[in-house]
């Protein structure tokens, strides 16, 4: 059984938030609701200031905490090292959200895609109101762009009442299909392997760099592993002084 | 609406990296004592299952990936479109491509909220309220096509009947090269000279600079994989314009390689991937360029085989000291000594210093990078030193760079584009009747080749436009009156600086007619508003891009069913148009749109949809006919190239140009530009004056012989600075499309993927030294003040703007367009459109717009 990973080259990165957008379109993400993101910070002070940019997502973790703490086994393990989420016998507790240490579960507080369930038109009669596309386009279904792939193994948009969170793109990976994330990346900056594939290019990048996890320390083994730096930036060596 | 985002202490890397509040054991511990404490009804019932079960539908319809065309910004990359069941889901780069291969920046995925925002006009419509004005409601009312397009025609005619055709005007904004059809064609039988394209609005300064030097008017293309040494000015190629994917994709390894510096005065998206930042004072570029170019001559750094040597192989570029010519003997080049001796000798990296705002050692030690590193050194020209008054110098002195380190037509270096064969649409002469012929030969309404607007692209006095300047033309009826206008897919009174005086002019037209997607500020003044096609997804056309060493030809193409009845503004619009006027007994425009003959079956196009395909496969038909392939990509037919989508040409020929530079007076790569003084020697002639007049009347600096060379001019920055303290700086976001997604939820959700700004907001940026002075914080509303206009947004206190500067992104500020895009249609906008910000001025010898370091601001407190 393979074991997926995911490592994220931040040089590669460009920061550009492809990833983030291309999810929120295979996914049917709803408004306000982030599978993929990212922790940005701005170090220095003028004129000695840089960005930075580290994209986030669910890390599979092996020792998933989420998993551990949900009541239904709604959140569980996949035999392939994903964290899945069965929205059917999610009872929207939250635990999962609180015993995450990554903030990157989410909660659908609200029937999903509000924007999309408008009736008011801008200019009537001259241009549609947003609930008459989706009638038009989709047959009312969620959005007009509505990802039907996303319903072969979860909720195709999830309702009120449950929880969410990135699925390494299951439905995907089990085609043979790369996370959507990785296909989207423009910058070739996220790698997605088996770990067990001791030939994998995963492998060889986790054996050159020195990978780092998130919050490595509370013992949650993530499968997503982030390497380099997002500003290798060159400068002018000196031993400083006194 | 907006979607309201819990505020929540943002999380900092430290916390991702080093949370040591919470070791590992009391974690783990934690969390299995949540799990055990569940309670059964404490929990939030799920109470919506319809969707999640309606949409477990079998992923029967996997869809088909279909090959389109990207248009969000001006990369125009080749894109494929996932179609199910005659709907787009998503996309992704066009493999076929080599200019941009699978790559897709992040604006590709808003286009799936373009093509289907609610807010896209569904029919024709006509304004009831004849009174125009921004605050005026236009009431407009759904008409037939049929209606519209009779309307028009007979407002044509009218002009025709009067034998006042130059009254007719068409202005043009986002095109493909389906254009002439309705740009010019149409323009040129109907009668007028009034074809007034958006171009200036987007850069011509910036060809002005390769143009006068190594006479290539376009954009470049960029060796990045292959250099050692890259110097970006005030472009952003990570984040937009030019070739955004591609740059994006290879940006990692051109950083293994390169030593990456980025010259602007805030801290750019790309200025985060390099390995140094210069963040200059607004409008100084040109000091820096010439103090770059000072020392690699002084320090001999010059690319010997490009430029040639001094005969007896001494350095004889010494500050300060004048050089003989006759000692230097020049290759590929032309003028580097009198160059040194008119400019260079005395612009030492301490005087630049000391007008830029940057240190000596940072310029002294740059400049030996590039020097060292030639030729696979870059100078890479945007937008930013060049669109300003006084921009057309910097311009070239940028681009000479170039020529010092041998980068131009290099490996590593700067490219011009490839060969592509695409053809001309047939020729309208035998058309144009004797009141079109009479018609055209008016004066533009732009004003272009007057004294004080040259607009000398590609070395001819006129030859470019000066788009924003024709609202002015308009407004004082000079050269004469505009009764009738069409307009596509531009928004002048929204991407023009001063777009107050657009609201003016276009309210004066008789009768306008706006062909566009969605209810712009410019169709707010439109008699006649007709809905557009989405180019990605519903419309016929090609365009050309380069990058990557390539040029492409990427098609456009209707890959789904549209929702409403649109039709597409370059082909199908003037052929119902020609329809139209060939019922009212004027037949030539229709008579000539019917030599636009299928190649494949010689068949003349019957009705709009048939026009549309042909004149595409007959634009592109040497690219696709096997029997006519002249080069790059070769297809069996036209449906092969169809389905790919792309021709890509053949790889760049290195140094081919090398002594063979056509378009230059010398050949050569012209550092004392033999070309550009015959071009202002032309237009001075044209005006019966001198040179050092017309760069007078054009706010230059420069007098005799100095006009001719690249030099540094004083920036010429509007508002005094005791009233108003910070100079504005315009930036782009990466998640423009042209000014068109601001009505997209993704924009607004993800609007903090440029660096230092906000989502759900629009905040202008502060050096926190300048809020504390003036007592300002982040979230304080603000009003912000030029001379010319105001804006009001949100502050944000941030360290990467330079003191002195304020830096505020471009796009938002829409008070139309739709529900997103404004913060209540017709009346609020949604943040502020920076264009209210900025003075309509010029760099006159190219007739840009000029964008940057313009305009001093004030702030308020709201």
């Amino acid at each position: 059984m393979p074991k997926y990973a995911m490592v994220i080259d931040l040089q590669s990165c460009v920061g550009c938030g492809a990833c983030s957008i291309a999810c929120k379109n295979e996914n049917n993400l709803s408004e306000g609701i982030f599978w993929s993101s990212k922790i940005t910070e701005t170090v220095g002070t003028f004129p000695n200031v840089r960005y930075h940019y580290m994209p986030t997502l669910c890390n599979h973790c092996e020792d998933a905490p989420c998993v551990r703490g949900c009541p239904t086994q709604a959140m569980h393990k996949l035999d392939n090292g994903i964290t899945m989420h069965d929205t059917k016998k999610c009872i929207g507790c939250r635990y999962c959200m609180y015993n995450c240490p990554y903030g990157v579960i989410s909660f659908n507080w609200e029937k999903p895609f509000k924007f999309w369930r408008d009736d008011e038109p801008v200019l009537k009669g001259c241009t549609p109101s947003p609930q008459e596309v989706v009638r038009k386009v989709n047959n009312g279904t969620a959005t007009p762009y509505y990802n039907p792939a996303r319903a072969e193994t979860l909720a195709g948009a999830r309702p009120k009442g449950v929880v969410e969170k990135c699925t390494f793109c299951d439905h995907r990976v089990k085609r043979g299909e790369l996370p959507y994330c990785v296909e989207a990346c423009p910058a070739n900056a996220r790698v997605f392997g088996d770990l067990e594939n001791g030939t994998h290019e995963i492998k060889f990048l986790l054996g050159k760099f020195r990978a780092f996890r998130l919050k490595e320390h509370l013992g949650t083994k993530p499968k997503v592993y982030y390497i380099r730096n997002f500003n290798p930036a060159a400068y002018d060596r000196t031993k400083g002084g006194v | 609406m907006e979607v309201k985002e819990k505020k929540k202490m943002k999380p900092t890397m430290k916390d991702f990296l080093d949370d040591l509040k919470l070791s590992r054991r009391t974690f783990m511990k934690a969390s299995a004592a949540a799990g055990t404490a569940v309670a059964t009804g404490a929990a939030l019932k799920p109470t919506f299952r319809a969707l999640a079960e309606a949409s477990t539908a079998p992923a029967s319809a996997q869809g088909e990936w279909r090959a389109a065309t990207c248009q969000g910004c001006t990369s125009w990359c080749s894109k494929q479109v996932l179609v199910i069941d005659g709907r787009a889901v998503k996309a992704r780069g066009n493999p076929n491509s080599k200019v941009n291969g699978g790559a897709s920046c992040p604006r590709v995925h808003l286009a799936m909220q373009q093509v289907y925002d609610p807010d896209r006009v569904k029919t024709p419509m006509k304004r009831t309220n004849p009174k125009k004005g921004r605050n005026e409601d236009p009431g407009f009312v759904p008409i037939s096509w049929d209606e519209a397009l009779d309307t028009i025609a007979d407002k044509i005619m009218e002009l025709r009947n009067n034998n006042e055709t130059h009254k007719y005007m068409l202005m043009r904004g986002r095109y493909s090269y389906m254009r002439d059809i309705l740009y010019d064609r149409m323009t040129k039988i109907i009668g007028s000279p009034n074809n007034i394209s958006h171009s200036s609005l987007c850069a011509e300064a910036e060809k002005f600079g390769p143009f006068y030097t190594e006479g290539y008017w376009g954009y470049r293309q960029y060796d990045v994989e292959n250099a050692r040494c890259i110097t970006v000015w005030g472009a952003d190629p990570l984040a937009a314009n030019r070739q955004v994917s591609y740059y994006s994709s290879v940006w990692g390894k051109a950083i293994d390689r390169a030593h990456i510096a980025v010259v602007e005065p805030r801290l750019s998206a790309t200025a985060a991937k390099a390995d140094e930042w210069f963040p200059i004072k607004p409008g100084e570029d040109g000091a820096l360029a010439v103090a770059f170019a000072h020392v690699l001559l002084t320090e001999g750094l010059w690319y010997k085989p490009f430029v040639g040597d001094f005969k007896d192989g001494v350095n004889k570029f010494v500050a300060g000291q004048e050089v003989n010519e006759e000692d230097f003997e020049e290759l590929y080049t032309h003028g580097i000594v009198k160059w040194w001796n008119l400019e260079l000798k005395d612009r030492t990296a301490e005087w630049a210093a000391e007008k830029t705002g940057l240190t000596a050692k940072q310029i002294t030690r740059h400049a030996r990078e590039m020097g060292m590193d030639a030729p696979h050194s870059i100078s890479w020209l945007g937008g930013g030193p060049c669109m300003q008054v006084r921009g057309g110098y910097t311009a070239m002195a940028v681009h000479a760079l170039n020529g010092i380190v041998g980068a131009v037509d290099n490996v590593g270096g700067t490219l011009k584009s490839n060969k592509e064969y695409t053809s001309k649409f047939p020729k309208p002469d035998d058309f144009m009747d004797e009141i079109a012929k009479k018609g055209k030969k008016h004066e533009k309404i732009d004003q272009r080749g007057r004294l004080q607007f040259p607009c000398i692209n590609a070395g001819k006095s006129g030859k470019g436009v000066i788009t924003n300047n024709a609202a002015d033309g308009i407004l004082n009826e000079d050269p004469n009156e505009i009764k009738v206008a069409i307009a596509y897919m531009n928004n002048f009174a929204f991407s023009a600086p001063q777009p107050e005086r657009w609201e003016r002019a276009l309210s004066k037209i008789p009768f306008l007619a706006h062909i566009t997607t969605n209810a712009s500020e410019f169709s707010w003044f439109a008699d006649i508003v007709l809905p557009n096609t989405h180019h990605m997804f519903e419309k016929w056309g090609y365009v050309k891009s380069i990058g990557n060493g390539y040029r492409q030809v990427t098609l456009l193409q209707p890959v789904i069913e549209p929702v409403w009845d649109y039709k597409t503004d370059e082909t199908e619009i003037p052929w119902l148009i020609a329809e139209k006027l060939a019922e009212r007994g004027f037949p030539n425009l229709l008579d000539h749109y019917k030599e636009y003959k299928d190649p494949e079956t010689g068949k003349a196009p019957t009705n709009e949809k048939e026009f549309a395909l042909y004149s595409l496969k007959y634009a592109t038909q040497k690219l696709w006919d096997p029997a006519k392939h002249k080069g790059g990509d070769k297809f069996n037919g036209w449906e092969e190239f169809r389905q790919t989508g792309v021709w890509n040409s053949d790889p760049y020929p290195y140094r081919k140009r090398w002594g063979k530079m056509k378009k230059t007076k010398t050949k050569k790569f012209e550092f004392y530009s033999e070309t550009l003084k015959e071009a202002l020697q032309k237009h001075a002639d044209k005006h019966e004056t001198t040179i050092d007049k017309v760069l007078e009347v054009c706010f230059y600096q420069a007098r005799g012989e100095m006009a001719f060379v690249p030099h540094y001019e004083e920036p010429y920055v509007l508002g005094d600075e005791a009233e108003y303290p910070f100079v504005h700086v315009d930036y782009k976001s990466r998640l423009n499309r042209e000014g068109r997604s601001a009505n997209c939820m993704w924009y607004h959700e993800f609007k903090d993927v440029d660096p230092g700004d906000e989502r759900w907001d629009d905040v202008a940026k502060f050096n926190p030294i300048d809020a504390k002075k003036i007592g300002i914080k982040s979230g304080d509303r603000i009003r912000l003040i030029s001379p010319t206009g105001k804006l009001e947004c949100t502050a944000k206190l941030w360290e990467g703007v330079r003191p002195g500067t304020i830096a505020k992104c471009y796009g938002q500020g829409h008070w139309v367009y739709g529900r997103l895009a404004s913060k209540e249609f017709g009346k609020v906008p949604r943040g502020g459109n920076n264009n209210d910000l900025i003075p309509a001025q010029y760099e006159r010898l190219s007739g840009s717009t000029a964008y940057y370091a313009v305009t001093r601001l004030k702030v308020e407190k709201v």
